[in-house]
């Protein structure tokens, strides 16, 4: 995430619009993850998640971005599709 | 009619040690009925006379007992208590260095990844869900204490 840390850095428009659709599919991550029944696989997941992120927090092309935020959103989309399967 | 049935109602409830409310409840509307009918009979009178009397002397006895079931009061002071306590229990929060104006990012070292972290464990702590454009402004625990109790009517 370009510059998040340094408070007198001002974000161009396209930056912040991207952080916040990191900082959004993380959240919505986060929630699904919490929905699965398994509490190790729950623990399993949340760690997962987390390391992915921090893997790549210092990335700074937006394409390397963008890559990266929709590759989250297959993976977002994956578990929640599996979810749906393993509820019904 | 209706008195005289509400009348042998309310003394069949005083009879087996009956609960203020209901007794308080059934001589209102009792007495509202009774007060209401144009027509007064002679027996309504008197059994009016008879269901004061009874519930005068069996009133002192009766207890309240009504329960119910819920969560207990939110306070400022719980709801402090409980936010420190779940920061206490992040691993990457270092529990001397917290205070309830310490500064997520700028005093404690932590990423916006670890805020968003930090709500989850908030929302799941009091069982309600905190909107994504409220949550990233909330950035010291004096400000997650303070939404809280906006959004459940805490006021001390």
């Amino acid at each position: 995430m370009a510059a998040s840390r340094l408070p007198p850095a001002a974000l161009t428009l396209k930056q912040f619009l991207q952080r916040q659709k990191v900082l959004c599919l993380y959240r919505t991550l986060l929630r699904t993850i919490r929905l699965v029944p398994n509490e190790a696989d729950r623990q399993y997941l949340t760690s997962w998640a987390r390391d992915e992120f921090k893997r790549n927090r210092g990335a700074k092309e937006e394409d390397a971005i963008r890559m990266m935020v929709s590759q989250g959103n297959l993976h977002l989309q994956e578990l929640q599709r599996t979810l749906q399967l393993a509820k019904s | 009619m209706a008195s005289r049935v509400l009348a042998q109602c309310v003394r069949s409830y005083t009879q087996r040690s009956a609960r203020i409310i209901f007794g308080n409840i059934t001589a209102r509307a009792a007495a509202v009925s009774l007060s209401n009918q144009r027509h007064f009979c002679f027996n309504a009178r008197s059994q009016r006379k008879a269901l004061t009397a009874q519930i005068k002397v069996s009133s002192p006895l009766v207890q309240l007992c009504r329960q119910y079931g819920d969560l207990p009061p939110l306070t400022l002071d719980t709801i402090r208590e409980r936010v420190l306590y779940v920061l206490k229990l992040y691993d990457k929060i270092n529990p001397e260095k917290l205070t309830v104006a310490s500064h997520f990012m700028k005093d404690l070292g932590l990423d916006s990844l670890d805020q968003v972290e930090i709500i989850m464990a908030m929302e799941d702590e009091f069982g309600f869900e905190i909107p994504d454009a409220e949550a990233e402004k909330l950035m010291t625990p004096q400000e997650i204490v303070q939404y809280i109790a906006d959004k459940k009517d805490v006021y001390e």
